[in-house]
């Protein structure tokens, strides 16, 4: 195998059962993966496929039954500050305003003050929420939650993010606005992103490669490069849907998950 | 929410003009709901009191199994001035039993201080060690048996294990105290979101900083009310407490006050009992909504 890059992720003959009722039942697997920094993955899948148990085995929520997950050669062992993750639902604090939920991951790495607040002014205002520093989270909409969520995640500047259906429950105008903060943040943090979404067509616009994963246990039955995401910058996200390429990546991606 | 997500667009002129009005009439709304409600119990009230005169005028009842409502405020009076022993005499005595009234509540107020003091102290510690660590399975039944015990059962206990003093009444009053002090405790430790925990590791929390910045302030809200109930539940004890020479204390005097069939003094005592531990609740309900504004709201 090609020697992986420092900060490559590898999932190594991964699989994984839950145990109900005292029987094991697999979920996921055998899943074997490589990804490369500054790639923007996105994984679509039927729900129940095991989509969330393969970002939870990466966050380090869970523990493989079989097999290792490596990020640079390291076995992940427990969530850690490298691996940032957007969850479904907007996972913050309501006993912390907007601004120190955004603050909370440097404050914990001991940041100093200044160097926080810095960093708490530059990530809300990529996400448009500057006006709402002050304000409690509760006091946000579902859109700007996920949106604050976010900024907490990218101002811990991690070095791979994992985000869980993270625009899921949002109505479509706050969907595409929010795809393409992503793409732009994608382009200026060159972050590596895991991005798991359960429409096929967020999957082929926002990828820079397409995963498609079957039905339970998970495996990894489609795996596609995709390009749309560089035009991002030049054409408008109408053309690019448009465009022959696009639509014959979404009908394959979209055999992939009826098969 | 709506009108927040629209005013990320055009921030200044939206705020201005739709975040401070409705906040007003929202407020104005609240102070015609609240003079609503007063007007209610008003209301009620003196139709209690309107009742209560008639069925004792009228002489239905004897006086001594329900006196007329002056009778009780009379007895309330005298709980609280130096007054003649009794009509005609020289002898001026001090209140009850040689104690104001407020004398006697206020005894009452600090065995419950400290015995609720002592719950939180020790019921929330040892709820974060039962709700996080396998001590919770040991610990429990034990805890639930404490619970479930009535406290006049085991008074007579701690009268010989501590004396007839103040002493036993504190502990009695901590005994009935920490147990739903330590339960909430540990519900509200259970309750946690494992995203929760789950969110702040994935930003870099230790263990530590897991259990101070999400464990504690999300439990918070619960160990608030676990303190409601507490400081309920002592209220409810204090009679027990002060059964025995419970002088001064509230609960002694009423239940003095009825030994000796003074039974204007025992309304008025209950009266007193009653509308202190509301005042006491309500304390601690506003105490409550400005430490966890977020309650039931996210």
């Amino acid at each position: 195998m090609a020697e992986l890059a420092p900060r490559g992720i590898a999932f190594e003959d991964v699989r994984h059962h839950f145990s109900v009722g005292g029987a094991a039942v697999p979920a996921l697997g055998p899943v074997d993966l490589r990804i490369e920094p500054g790639e923007l993955v996105t994984i679509a899948g039927p729900s129940g496929c095991g989509k969330t148990t393969l970002l939870r085995l990466l966050a380090g929520f869970l523990s493989p039954s079989e097999g290792e997950v490596t990020v640079g050669g390291r076995p992940v062992d427990g969530p850690a500050a490298e691996r940032g993750v957007v969850f479904q639902q907007p996972t913050l604090f309501p006993w912390l305003s907007v601004r120190r939920n955004v603050e909370l991951g440097p404050r914990l790495r001991g940041v100093d003050g200044p160097a926080r607040r810095d960093a708490a002014r530059r990530y809300l205002d990529l996400v448009g929420l500057a006006e709402f520093a002050d304000h409690r989270p509760y006091e946000l909409s579902g859109g700007m939650q996920q949106r604050c969520q976010i900024a907490r995640v990218l101002a811990n500047e991690p070095d791979i993010v994992l985000m869980d259906e993270p625009f899921g429950a949002l109505d479509a105008l706050t969907r595409e606005r929010l795809q393409d903060e992503l793409l732009a943040i994608w382009r200026s943090t060159g972050r590596t992103i895991l991005f798991i979404t359960h429409s096929v067509d967020e999957a082929v616009f926002l990828g820079s490669r397409v995963l498609v994963m079957s039905p339970r246990p998970g495996r990894i039955v489609l795996d596609e490069r995709a390009v749309f995401t560089d035009h991002g910058e030049r054409v408008p996200a109408e053309e690019i849907r448009a465009l022959p390429e696009y639509v014959e990546l979404r009908e394959e991606v979209r055999r992939a998950i009826a098969a | 929410m709506a009108l927040l997500e629209a005013a990320s667009t055009t921030p200044a002129a939206l705020r201005r003009g739709t975040t401070t009005d409705p906040r007003r009439a929202e407020r104005a709304a609240r102070r015609r709901t609240r003079l609503q409600r007063l007007a209610i119990h008003a209301g009620s009230l003196s139709v209690l009191l309107l009742g209560w005169w008639l069925v004792t005028r009228t002489g239905l009842v004897r006086p001594l199994y329900l006196p007329p409502p002056g009778d009780v405020w009379d007895a309330f009076v005298r709980a609280n001035t130096d007054h003649p022993v009794s009509a005609g005499s020289e002898r001026i005595v001090r209140g009850e039993q040689n104690y104001y009234l407020w004398e006697h509540l206020l005894a009452s107020l600090q065995r419950i201080a400290i015995g609720v003091g002592g719950g939180v102290l020790l019921g929330v510690p040892l709820g974060l060690l039962m709700g996080t660590t396998w001590l919770g399975v040991v610990l429990e039944p034990y805890l639930n048996f404490l619970r479930s015990l009535p406290p006049l059962a085991y008074i007579g206990l701690l009268i010989v294990w501590f004396g007839i003093g103040d002493t036993s009444k504190i502990w009695l009053l901590f005994l009935a105290a920490f147990p739903p002090v330590a339960m909430a405790t540990i519900s509200g430790v259970r309750g946690v979101r494992e995203d929760q925990v789950n969110a702040v590791r994935s930003l870099g929390a230790s263990r530590r900083q897991t259990l101070t910045a999400v464990v504690l302030p999300a439990t918070l809200p619960e160990v608030l009310t676990g303190i409601r109930v507490a400081t309920g539940f002592a209220w409810t004890t204090v009679v027990a407490a002060e059964i025995a020479n419970g002088i001064p204390g509230i609960g002694g005097l009423a239940y003095l006050a009825g030994e000796q069939l003074r039974t204007p003094l025992v309304i008025a005592s209950i009266l007193v009992i009653g509308l202190a531990a509301i005042a006491l609740d309500l304390g601690l309900k506003s105490l409550e909504k400005s430490l966890v504004p977020w309650r039931g709201k996210a």
